[in-house]
């Protein structure tokens, strides 16, 4: 069991008094994939560090399986851990990097053998052992160091943007890897990375960090589809979201206005009536727009074709709406529709999924 | 705005070949790009069109004249270099105004004329707060876009851009993607991109070529690129995940042609497919060996058996994008092979799935590129 729970957490470097986590808390379930998310600066490390033990925690416990772990050293925790650089002895051999930290601890003959062995041939790196760190190619001296992370059996495993540094191709074997070994193995792992796509890929659910703060905790799907405000909406997901101005005329309608008058949008749920007559943004992905030649009667609103980019198994349309700021609204349709630029078209958007923010927060 | 032609330009090094006899035409007003990997002759290639590095043989022609002899001046070409080159002690403005400046424009801008061209183009870009600037207080991504702006701020016949985004952050790189494009048709400018990013070649281009090792491997439309890659070494260099690529045998029996992966699965072949198979194989320890390649949103997966050829394999990893997932495979000679599903796939590891391939989308190649497999290596 690795249940880990982060309780009011606080990390204040008191050089510049710098807040770089702010009353953060959640919890990670036994054997789930969490990745954390945000960018640069935005406490991920900081939190990860704290969780590792290799920084003090300033205010706030976290605690692993129900015990405060706050006092313990890394190696007490029993955190397994690999970084963006793989950070290997290059005078030792795969086999000894990957048997270091257990002859660390003291253990000796068949049993270090037996636990190299069986993760080496878990991360497929049997081949291998003989030969030295600097003689392999990236991809693989990533694997290693996940091997020596995996090697002691751990009660949480944290990786720090592992796969930053990898090719494109080794990326998408790499990332295959690191799911499947974590469900073979029923890890517990917490995935830090500034990538969406990444933490898309990889986790169960996402944790957004910002500024310190947790923006939103959720599965992917909870995220990708609600967004907790304009941050996490815009963080998430490529292309961005829509963000297009409007007016709520009722509880569950809103309009967009238009030199010619209102588009009227009807929503899924119903807004506070306190909100009628209030400015606030529509937030619609551009894979849940959909598109049609015609005018369509309900909760469209119309645009021109200005940039057409092709995807491959995709077509992203940037869209200049007849609203009267303008907007750039983009639209993701199957690559086999053709369109034009200068083509006039309707952007349907589904009562489902219309997202209301007010200011930055989601309010339907 | 001029037609760029290239006839069999070659490009030696002392006695290493850059470029080893490529030809391609950018018509007048075209979005053209030049793909490929790092060495293949990409940036040279650029270079020589727009003068600054001689023709050890062939012709460029612009508009049908050669231009062979032309300094890079009497080009009328403009140029953003990936490594931004930047005047460090001019600001922002000033560098971006440096090409409206240049005598052999006879351009004659008035200071307000000045002022609004360059503000234009900078807020175009987004840049336009930075111009009071020097280049050492930018990050790299602002000095990039600083660059891009000082290309684009005049007429020029033809614009020459290599990597000019490589350098943004993924939303900035994706929203100044569309701004090239838009800045393209507005203008209809005539321009050659140079990327190692298939996914700025694709969307950005009318047509585009690939590069390998010097030659032209592939030329079209992105959709021809991506749909029809010609090659092996296509398939693997367009989309995300590649082309998946498989080698096995074909074997013929009782008239009809199997196309065998070992234990994993055996696909029957029929017309362009038979065809094809026999054209491309290859002869290995005295058995017929063929790639089979197949994007991966051109497999379908089922819970029960598809079509005569589906073959079962159990889920290695699922990956997961924004509103799809790739479901990952292991094939028994360690290969992964790529799947992608229509929305979010909810396969769990080990589960046994049918795999069912389009006949439409499968292909046929000669093996011209090492597939990633254990211990090849990975750069």
């Amino acid at each position: 069991m690795s249940r880990i729970d982060v309780q009011h957490v606080w990390k204040i470097y008191p050089r510049g008094n710098v807040v770089a986590v702010q009353d953060l808390t959640f919890t990670c379930h036994d054997r789930e994939f969490l990745a954390i998310l945000g960018p640069s600066g935005g406490g991920k490390s900081s939190t990860l560090r704290m969780l590792a033990g290799l920084e003090d925690i300033t205010r706030g416990e976290i605690l692993f399986d129900g015990k405060v772990v706050n006092h313990l050293g890394p190696a007490e925790r029993n955190v397994a851990l690999a970084f963006e650089s793989y950070a290997l002895y290059y005078r030792l051999n795969v086999y000894e990097n990957i048997a270091f930290p257990l002859r660390a601890r003291g253990m000796k003959g068949p049993e270090v053998e037996k636990r190299v062995k069986f993760i080496a041939e878990l991360l497929e790196l049997t081949p291998y052992l003989k030969k030295y760190p600097g003689s392999l190619a990236g991809g693989i001296q990533q694997r290693v160091s996940l091997a020596r992370a995996l090697v002691r059996k751990p009660n949480v495993t944290l990786l720090d943007e592992p796969l930053s540094h990898m090719d494109q191709r080794v990326r998408h074997e790499l990332r295959a890897r690191i799911r499947h070994l974590h469900d073979e193995l029923g890890l517990t792992t917490i995935y830090v990375t500034h990538d969406q796509a990444e933490a898309i890929a990889l986790c169960d659910r996402l944790l957004i960090i910002n500024e310190g703060k947790l923006q939103q905790i959720g599965t992917v799907e909870e995220v990708w589809n609600r967004p907790a405000n304009k941050f996490v909406a815009y963080f998430i997901g490529e292309p961005t979201m829509n963000f297009i101005p409007a007016v709520v005329e009722g509880e569950r309608t809103v309009a967009i206005l238009t030199d010619e008058g209102k588009r009227v949008f009807t929503l899924e749920g119903s807004l506070d009536s306190k909100y009628i007559g209030t400015e606030v943004t529509l937030g619609v992905r551009p894979q849940h727009v959909e598109v049609f030649r015609e005018r369509q009667r309900e909760n469209t609103v119309a645009g021109v074709v200005k940039v057409i980019e092709f995807q491959g198994d995709k077509t992203v349309l940037t869209v200049r709406l007849e609203d009267s700021t303008q907007t750039d609204a983009k639209a993701v349709v199957p690559a086999r529709e053709r369109y034009a630029e200068g083509d006039t078209v309707w952007l349907y958007f589904a009562p489902a999924v219309i997202r209301v923010f007010e200011e930055e927060h989601l309010i339907l | 705005m001029a037609e760029v032609r290239l006839e069999n330009v070659v490009k030696m090094y002392g006695k290493k070949m850059a470029v080893r006899g490529v030809s391609f035409t950018c018509r007048e007003g075209e979005f053209f790009s030049i793909l490929g990997p790092t060495g293949a002759g990409k940036t040279t290639i650029l270079k020589m069109i727009a003068g600054i590095e001689p023709v050890t043989s062939g012709k460029i022609l612009f508009n049908g004249r050669v231009v062979n002899d032309l300094p890079p001046q009497e080009r009328n070409v403009s140029m953003a270099f990936e490594t931004y080159n930047l005047y460090p002690h001019m600001t922002v403005y000033e560098n971006i105004a440096f090409p409206l400046r240049a005598p052999r424009w006879r351009l004659k801008l008035t200071p307000e004329e000045e002022r609004k061209r360059v503000e234009e183009i900078a807020a175009f870009l987004g840049i336009d707060r930075l111009l009071d600037r020097l280049p050492q207080n930018l990050s790299g991504g602002q000095k990039q876009r600083v660059s891009l702006a000082r290309a684009l701020v005049r007429k020029a016949e033809v614009y020459l851009l290599d990597e000019p985004i490589a350098h943004l952050d993924a939303k900035l790189k994706f929203s100044t993607q569309t701004l090239l494009k838009e800045f393209a048709q507005r203008y209809g400018s005539t321009i050659i991109y140079v990327t190692h990013d298939f996914r700025e070649a694709l969307a950005l281009s009318d047509r585009m070529v690939i590069l390998r090792r010097g030659l032209v491997e592939q030329e079209g439309t992105p959709e021809e690129i991506y749909y029809y890659p010609r090659t092996d070494f296509v398939g693997r260099l367009v989309g995300d995940p590649p082309m998946n690529l498989i080698d096995g045998e074909i074997i013929p029996e009782g008239g009809t042609l199997f196309f065998r992966k070992g234990e994993d699965f055996t696909l029957r072949l029929e017309g362009r497919l038979a065809e094809q198979a026999q054209n491309a194989s290859w002869n290995e320890n005295g058995r017929k060996v063929v790639r089979l390649g197949i994007r991966p949103e051109h497999i379908r997966l089922g819970g029960e058996k598809p079509s005569e050829n589906a073959f079962r394999l159990p889920v290695y990893a699922v990956i997961h994008e924004s509103e799809s997932s790739v479901v990952t495979f292991r094939l028994r000679d360690n290969t992964f092979l790529y799947v992608r599903t229509v929305g979010f796939c909810k396969y769990g590891k080990g589960e046994e799935v049918w795999l069912d391939f389009d006949p439409q989308w499968m292909f046929f190649y000669g093996k011209t590129v090492e597939v990633l497999r254990e211990g090849s290596s990975e750069k």
